[in-house]
């Protein structure tokens, strides 16, 4: 992958952020909002970079592993509510990257490696 | 947190006030871009050295959550910061839905497939959002994990 691929990714995938967070903060209510910080805007950044430059078949694998990142993000919401109910929004935020990287690494090591 | 809080926020309306969106924050926009493109950045990285299904797994790594989530409870306390995180867990099953249905479409014509697996997302997180509103399941589970605590 060229290194202005890689740049392009990172600054549409930024973009694609920012705007899926200015839809959440028009959102109310608060959980109504809270959807779209789970939005797939980097993925869907991500993905569009990557049919243009190498074509649909390339994006397939990419996907893949999103799905399986997608059963990590969902073990982080749920241990990030239980954490943010003891620990406060920043620490429990953190705290529950381990859960993503849990589910998400050993359902990678064992389907998708 | 503060149950009461929690009620009378879901007992709002569910729409868009694009007025408040005066009230954003350059800092604020600029942080979320930074941590938004930075996990796309490390996306594509781990692609290119390990190979694009591990890559993949980035497209769905909670990289803007803590910034984010510490932005709201700094400016309008835990419990909207807890309600925010809680509409997050039925975001996150809307973005399985979202990874599954570009799988299966990605293919044939990827255009439709990005826009029918947003459509998926949007569907799938805001149909369990009202499904959890009209059946007080949120209600439910704010007592659940309040009690846990």
């Amino acid at each position: 992958m060229s290194i202005a691929l890689i740049g392009l990714k990172a600054l549409v995938g930024g973009c694609a952020v920012v705007g899926f967070s200015l839809i959440g903060q028009a959102g109310h209510p608060k959980r109504f909002a809270g959807l779209f910080s789970a939005a797939p805007s980097v993925a869907l950044a991500s993905l569009a970079m990557t049919v243009v430059a190498k074509g649909p078949r390339a994006t397939l694998p990419y996907a893949q592993g999103m799905l399986i990142g997608s059963a990590g993000m969902v073990a982080y919401s749920l241990v990030s509510l239980l954490l943010i109910n003891r620990l406060h929004a920043l620490v429990g935020s953190i705290l529950a990257w381990l859960a993503w990287f849990a589910v998400a690494g050993g359902l990678y090591l064992v389907v998708g490696g | 947190m503060d149950g009461r809080q929690l009620r009378d926020d879901d007992l709002e309306s569910v729409g868009f006030d694009w007025s408040k969106l005066r009230k954003a924050s350059p800092p604020e926009l600029l942080i979320r871009f930074v941590f938004g493109g930075g996990i796309a950045l490390v996306a594509a990285i781990a692609a290119s050295v390990f190979g694009p299904r591990f890559g993949g797994l980035f497209l769905a790594f909670p990289a803007v959550l803590p910034a984010a989530l510490t932005l709201i409870e700094k400016k309008e306390g835990t419990t909207k910061a807890w309600a925010d995180a809680s509409g997050g867990v039925l975001g996150a099953i809307g973005l399985a839905a979202f990874a599954f249905t570009a799988l299966q479409l990605l293919r044939a014509n990827p255009a439709v497939a990005l826009a029918v697996a947003l459509l998926a997302w949007l569907l799938v997180s805001g149909g369990l959002y009202f499904l959890f509103r009209e059946t007080g399941l949120f209600l439910w589970q704010d007592k659940r994990l309040m009690k846990s605590r």
